[in-house]
This record gives structure tokens, sequence and C-alpha cells, in this order.
């Protein structure tokens, strides 16, 4: 439980005092930039991200493909793929120690056993010519000097402990023999191997089916509470994460939009794009036919550098600042010292014109005569904001604006927005993969 | 600004080119489709020259469903259940191995040729991968027009217009028809393989997982159309998910498959509210809700072991290798050596369980969807008001309009539109 003002300076406060020993932080993320230059130009996949994560804390990260969850943790891993995937600015500090500027023998030494993680797709992550248990003994005896048959021993342990039948014989099966719920437990299994302190899952139970899932996530809580491991599970499920982490992260366009504790983020969801996204999906819970009420637009092009709210073209609450100015995490009741960690988090977003709470439960602005700031370079400078909300108006607006917005660079997106904006609040979108 | 109907564009979409034989208008309700007793199985072959058949994958083994005019049956289940089998032998892209499929009057199980491909012309389907079902050297015109070309509908003009209109229905400007599909966004694929499928004015649209490739912002606007289109063309749908929530969101009445059968079916609210299967409590039980406060009350039912093959299905009931109710009850015998039929429990309502009644009411089937009493909180989670140690928490007085949640209170954020 530790506190700072806003990154960086870590310092104890009152409430870290009140949480007990106000030490550092597992983790400390501060002003990530990750960016990927290829031959399309460069990628902006995370830009100036900051995050602590307590010892034995739960955080969920929860975006939509290429919000730069991923990207994130491959670059706390240092796995991002070379040469294109760049770390440019940013400290990610692991018990105080500066992953970014180690050797890569060094990191090497402290993947697997400090900090350990878990893929989407076992398959891939798992050698398909090894059986599962040369597998975790080199595993296990790259970081430990211990014999093949201690090491084996441990491997058996660790099987039995992530629920698979007949460990013994299991260990001379290859990956194929797995099915993918089986599998995934090995993934576990082979992470768990040397207790370390940070477990990242990414998406680990999105291949899998319900039933499967449900018998992942148990697993998982079950030992990250049982060996006090930090975990950070990636998910685009918010279902997930209500029920897994006690903090959430949301992020958007290689930002963090949102950041706050569980229950308060589900209990005041205050971002544009969190509320969007509770109000995408439907609930099994619900019991009338509710309406789906849509994200407007598709995700922003990461090849353009973000100028202004990533969120904006598609926030229905966007005033003109959201154009030009990006918001910045700060804490919704605009208090300076912020608590990055533990139950006592402060909830913080990123967003110049919050919608309010009943906002927020109707998901969508309810302010009388409000409309969503137009793009910038499409005001007559003489023009009244009644005029300006008119249909007429911006259907004659609107194309110019595309061209003028750095964030809808592909005019796709502008006529299909043309095209459906007798809807609430529209359409076009954007690849995606679950 | 606040429904998804989006009536403009209907404009002119009505048959012009009025596509093949269409039924007269019908009453809604009436059986549009009717499934007796079909059967999918995929032959199992070894050696290279003589291909000996050495056994079956049963995908789909009997079942039995209806689908009125108008409406829309969700089915639902995990991969391998055989729901995409159904799918698929229903548009005939499989040929049934025994059964029939009646739609509109006539079985479609024995067609060939042009018989087969004049019936097929009023049911269309909607596939999972919008990146794998649109050729990609075909423009986007050749795409949604190819139906109409294949069953030779109007000039070539009036095909034109057509396609057209079925982009302005589905969202799209009409001047993308010249363009590639390498060109669009995921959602804007999936728009372009719902307008092929609305090309010859069809009856009834089987939809095989067409959002579960989308990202979340993404599906509420596919699940508005599909929805908005049903409405305007009266379409039918078979919408297979595995995502109960947005099934029972879209479908009128789920049918819940296990491993080739179909062990319940009802009306989605009911489905939701009451299931009776084991398997479906299960399933229920193990989606989650986006509410931590609900997910804290809930008790997850964790099935033992994974699916087993469709190739030897067990013997007696197929759940019962993983029914936690057997466990409850104490492996009855019943269960292993007898295979339940589909019999009714209320009207609408059936269910394939020897013992169905005991899951009425019971404790799992309360919880499943969290609307139980809450149970002890699991340890270390933290309730909404209070910090894992109990003290109150400090900033949540600080903000404005906090409501203080109670374990029983509504979901925080309930049904957009309240």
């Amino acid at each position: 439980m530790t506190t700072t003002t806003p990154p960086p300076a870590p310092a104890p406060t009152a409430a870290g005092a009140a949480g007990g020993v106000a030490s550092v932080p597992l983790l400390s993320v501060r002003d990530l930039v990750v960016r990927f230059r290829t031959q399309d130009g460069t990628i902006y996949a995370v830009n100036g991200i900051d995050f602590d994560l307590a010892e034995g804390e739960t955080l969920g990260i929860v975006g939509e493909s290429g919000c730069g969850k991923s990207v994130t943790n491959l670059a706390i891993m240092r796995l991002l793929p070379k040469p294109a995937g760049r770390i440019e600015r940013g400290r990610i500090l692991l018990d105080g120690q500066d992953l970014v500027v180690l050797s890569e023998s060094e990191i090497r030494a402290i993947r697997g056993r400090d900090v350990a993680m878990i893929f989407q797709d076992p398959m891939t992550s798992l050698n398909p010519v090894l059986t599962i248990e040369e597998q975790m003994v080199e595993t296990i005896r790259a970081h430990r000097t211990t014999s093949k048959e201690e090491a084996r021993a441990r491997a058996i342990e660790l099987l039995e402990m992530v629920g698979i039948p007949k460990p013994e014989t299991r260990l001379k099966a290859f990956p194929h023999q797995f099915s993918g719920g089986m599998r995934q437990r090995v993934m576990i299994a082979m992470a768990l191997a040397l207790d370390p302190r940070l477990l990242i899952a990414d998406e680990p139970t999105t291949a899998l089916d319900v039933t499967i899932q449900a018998q992942i996530l148990e697993i998982l809580a079950r030992l990250a509470t049982e060996s006090g491991t930090a975990l950070i599970l990636i998910t685009h499920d918010l279902g997930v994460v209500a029920g897994m982490t006690k903090r959430i992260n949301v992020m958007y366009a290689g930002f963090v939009v949102e950041s706050a504790t569980t229950p308060e983020l589900f209990a005041l969801p205050s971002h544009p794009y969190t509320i969007g996204l509770l109000h995408s999906i439907p609930r099994l819970d619900s019991d009338g036919d509710e309406d789906l009420i849509p994200i407007e637009g598709r995700p922003p092009d990461q090849r353009v550098e973000p100028v202004g709210c990533p969120f904006a073209p598609r926030c229905a609450w966007r005033i003109d600042d959201c154009w030009s100015d990006n918001p910045g995490l700060a804490a919704i009741d605009g208090r300076a010292a912020v608590v990055m960690t533990g139950p006592a988090a402060t909830h913080r977003i990123a967003c110049f014109n919050p919608p309010t709470h009943d906002e927020a439960l109707a998901g969508r602005p309810l302010r009388e005569g409000f409309r969503p700031a137009p793009p910038p370079g499409t005001l007559p400078e003489d023009t009244g904001f009644e005029g300006l909300g008119s249909e007429e108006a911006l259907e004659a607006l609107e194309p110019q604006g595309a061209e003028h917005s750095p964030l809808l660079p592909r005019d796709e997106a502008l006529l299909d927005a043309g095209r459906d904006r007798g809807q609430y609040p529209g359409d076009a979108d954007r690849d995606s993969h679950r | 600004m606040s429904g998804m109907m989006d009536v403009r564009s209907t404009t002119a979409t009505g048959p012009t080119s009025a596509p093949p034989p269409k039924a007269a208008p019908a009453q809604v309700g009436q059986s549009l489709l009717r499934v007796d007793d079909l059967r999918v199985w995929f032959p199992i072959t070894e050696g290279l020259i003589f291909e000996r058949h050495i056994g079956d994958v049963r995908a789909v083994d009997g079942i039995d469903f209806e689908i009125r005019r108008g409406e829309t049956l969700g089915l639902v289940g995990e991969s391998g259940c055989g729901k995409s089998t159904t799918g698929r032998a229903i548009v005939r892209l499989y040929k049934p191995t025994t059964g029939s499929i009646t739609f509109d009057g006539v079985d479609l199980a024995p067609l060939e040729g042009a018989a087969l491909r004049r019936m097929r012309a009023r049911m269309q389907m909607i596939f999972q991968d919008p990146y794998a079902s649109l050729n990609p050297r075909m423009n986007v015109a050749g795409i949604v027009g190819e139906p109409l070309d294949i069953h030779s509908v109007g000039t070539k003009a009036e095909r034109n217009e057509r396609v057209r209109d079925l982009l302005a229905t589905v969202g799209l400007n009409p001047d993308f028809a010249v363009r590639y599909p390498h060109e669009f966004s995921g959602g804007q694929r999936q728009r372009i393989g719902v307008a092929r499928a609305l090309a010859l004015n069809p009856d009834l649209i089987v939809a095989d997982e067409p959002i579960s490739a989308l990202d979340v912002s993404i599906q509420a606007q596919i699940i508005n159309l599909l929805q908005r289109l049903q409405g305007e063309f009266g379409l039918t749908y078979l919408f297979i998910a595995h995502d109960l929530s947005v099934v029972r969101h879209i479908s009128d009445r789920i049918a819940v498959m296990y491993l080739g059968r179909i062990v319940e079916v009802a009306p989605s609210r009911e489905l939701n509210r009451e299931p009776v299967h084991p398997y479906t409590v299960a399933l229920l039980s193990a989606i989650p809700i986006p509410d931590p406060v609900v997910e804290s009350r809930r008790r997850r039912i964790i099935l033992k072991g994974d699916v087993p093959s469709p190739a030897a299905p067990p013997p007696g009931c197929r759940f019962h290798t993983r029914c936690w109710l057997r466990d409850r009850l104490g492996d009855p015998e019943r269960c292993s050596t007898e295979e339940p039929v589909l019999r009714t429990m209320a009207t609408g309502h059936d269910v394939a369980c020897h013992f169905a009644e005991e899951v009425a009411g019971s404790a799992e089937q309360v919880q499943a969807v969290g609307r139980g009493a809450p149970t002890a909180p699991p340890a270390g989670s933290v309730s909404p008001s209070l910090g894992p140690d109990g003290t109150p928490r400090r900033d949540l007085g600080a903000l404005p309009a906090t409501p203080p949640v109670p374990p029983s209170a509504p979901p925080s954020v309930p049904s957009p539109g309240v």
C-alpha cells in the first residue's frame, strides 16, 4: 500500500501509513511509452502510462484489441518483438530495480523466477516436440540448481496443484495430447514453477469454453491467493475481472483512461469508454429487453500520433477541449494525493467532461441540448452552438472534419458515420479478434 | 438518439426485383422450420486406400425442434456440441445422416440439385469469421450480388441497384460497392455478410456465431443491426452462439445443446430464471457477470473435466460424467444406463434429465445468475463499501452521488435505457 503524489516521486502519506507499512510497491510503471517501427510507419502502442502493483495484489487490465494492454505486459517482461518494438521512454521498477535498462542476460534471470506469464494460446507457448516433463524440468533447472529427480518431483507437485489427474503419467505426454483447458493448466503450473512474485495472465481463458474458463479462473484465483503472488489479469471481458481482481485499469488506445478499485469501477463507472463498454454487452442477470448502446465509430488508427483525448471521436460527451488536449489521469474528486495501490486506491479518470452518475446509468448524455463537440476545423467562426448541433450542420461539416481530425484519417469512418446517423450513437468499427 | 430501429433505411429495399418463390405472407407464429430426429454423423476412416469405416463422430445425434415464423431461436452450447453442424445441416451445407428438416412444408433432407437450390434461396447463413467468409478477390458488389446472379434475379442494372439498397440497409455507404474486403474492418465485413444474406429476401437466416470474432464495442452494433432487420423484414433467425448472455438478449426461445443432443428448450427469460437441466445451470453459473456485487454472491458450479468425445459419447445421459446433480443424488444408476428424452416441465419448457425436478428451486439454480440471497463473501473479497480489513472506505464518502450499494441492491449499472 504505497502512496504517491501523481507520478513519479513515491512518497508515503497518511493513507499509506494507515495501510500498514509504507513500502516500495512490487511493480511500478512510470510514463511508459512503447512504439513499433514498421514499414507502415510508427505504431503508437503505449503512450505514457503509470501504475503500481503492491505485493500480492490482483490488477485487471481491460480493453479491446489494440488498446496496448498486451504490449504493456510484453514490455514488463521485455519480450517486445525485436527490432520493431521499443520502449521509448519510462521506467518499469520491479522492487525498485529498473527492468528497462537491464541487459538481456539480467532480464532472463528475472523472467520466470520473479515474473512469469501465461498466454492466451497455450499451444503456441508450449514446445510441441518436447514432453511436458522435459519442458518443466528445463524451466526449473534453468533457474535453480536441483537434480533432475527433484525437478521432476516438483513438476508432479505442480501438476497436482492445477488439478491434472495422474500427473506422473501425464508428464510423459506431449502438448498436443492435452485438451485446451488442460494445456492452460500446464501453462499455469509452469508459470508457478519458480514461485514468481508477479504473474501476468494475458487473456488466459479467451480461447476456452465458459465451463472450462470457470475451472481455470478458479485455479488461478486459488493459487494466486495461496502463494501470495501478485497477479495482472489482462482481458477484454469485464465480467472476468469483476470476480477476479481487486483493482482495474481500463485502457484505450495506449492510455489508461480509468483506474479504480473493482467495486468502485462498477458502482461508479466514470469514463465514457468504461460506460460504453458496460452498455454494449447484454447482461446475463438483466430481465428486461434492454437496448444495447454500441460505442460510436471504431478504435483509433494507432499509426497516427494521438492528439487530444484518444476517445474523443467516439465519445458522446466530448467537448471542444477533447479534440486538442489529452486530459490525463486525475482523481475524480480532484484531490492532490493519489493512492496508487490497495483497497483505498484513488479512482482516477482521464476525462474533461465526466458523465454524471445518472448518465452512467443511462449510457448517454442527459443534459438538455448537449451535443458532442464536432471536430475542430469544421466550425465557421460565427456559428452559434445551437446551429452546430443540428443534423444538417453536422451533415455538412463532418466530411471535412475527417481530414482535419488526426484520429479519423480514413474517409470510410466518416462516410460510415454519416450513413449511420439515424441510430444512436452510430456505427462503424474496426478489425478485431477475440 | 434512443432507439436502434433505423427505419430510414427501409427505403425501396422492398422486393423491387422480387427474388425466388416466396410463400404468401403467412401468419407470424406458424411453424417455419421443423427438425425431427436429425442426425449428422461424420465417418472416421482408417487406411489410405480402402478407408475402412471404423466409427462416426456423432456431431448431431437425434435432435428435434421447431422455429416459428418471425421468431428467434437461440442455439447455445460449448465447442463441439453440434450447434454449428445443426445450423449447416439446416441450410443443407451438410447432408443429414437421418431425420427430416421440414421448411415451410417441404422436407429438405432428400432434396438435391435445382430443387434444393430453389429452397436455399429462402434460407441464408451469416458466418462467424468475417475474414474467411468473404472472397478477397471479389469486390463488395460481387459478393453481395452473387446470390442474385446465381438465381438470375432481374437485369444487371436492377441487381446493382439492389446491392446499393442492401448496403444502405446494413449501414454501409453504397459507394463502397466497388471496394474489396481487405479495405473494411471486422464489423464492416460482418455487415457485408449480413447484406449478402439479405440479398434474396430469405425467410430464415442462420447466424452462426455472428459476433464472436468482433470487439466488444462493435458486437452491440451488429446485434442491434440484426434486431432492426428482423423487425423490418420479418426475418426468422436461428442464432447460434456460445455466449448465453448474448443469446438471451436476442432470442425468444433458447435451445441448449450438449454433445449432439438438445438438453433443454425454454423461452429465453424462463431459461435464464429457472433452468432445470443441471448442464444449463452450470453453463449459466460459469458466465461472469460484470458486477462485483453480483459476482460475490454467486456460487459457480465448476464442472469436472472436459466434454467427452462425440465419437464415443457416454452411455445413458451424455452429461452424467460431469454432472453435479448426479453427484449430489449419490450416483443414481438410471443416469448412466437410460438416456433421458426431452419431456415437458412447463408449457414450452422441455428438458432431458431424469431428475430435473431436483434442480427446480435448488440453491444451485437460484445462485447461478446471482439472484439468491447473499452467500458469505469469499475470504478476502472486497465489499463495495468496506476495505478488505473491514474499515470504511475513506475515499468513497468524498465522492458525489455515491450510492452505497447494499449486497441486495439491483446491479449498479443495470440495463441501459432504464
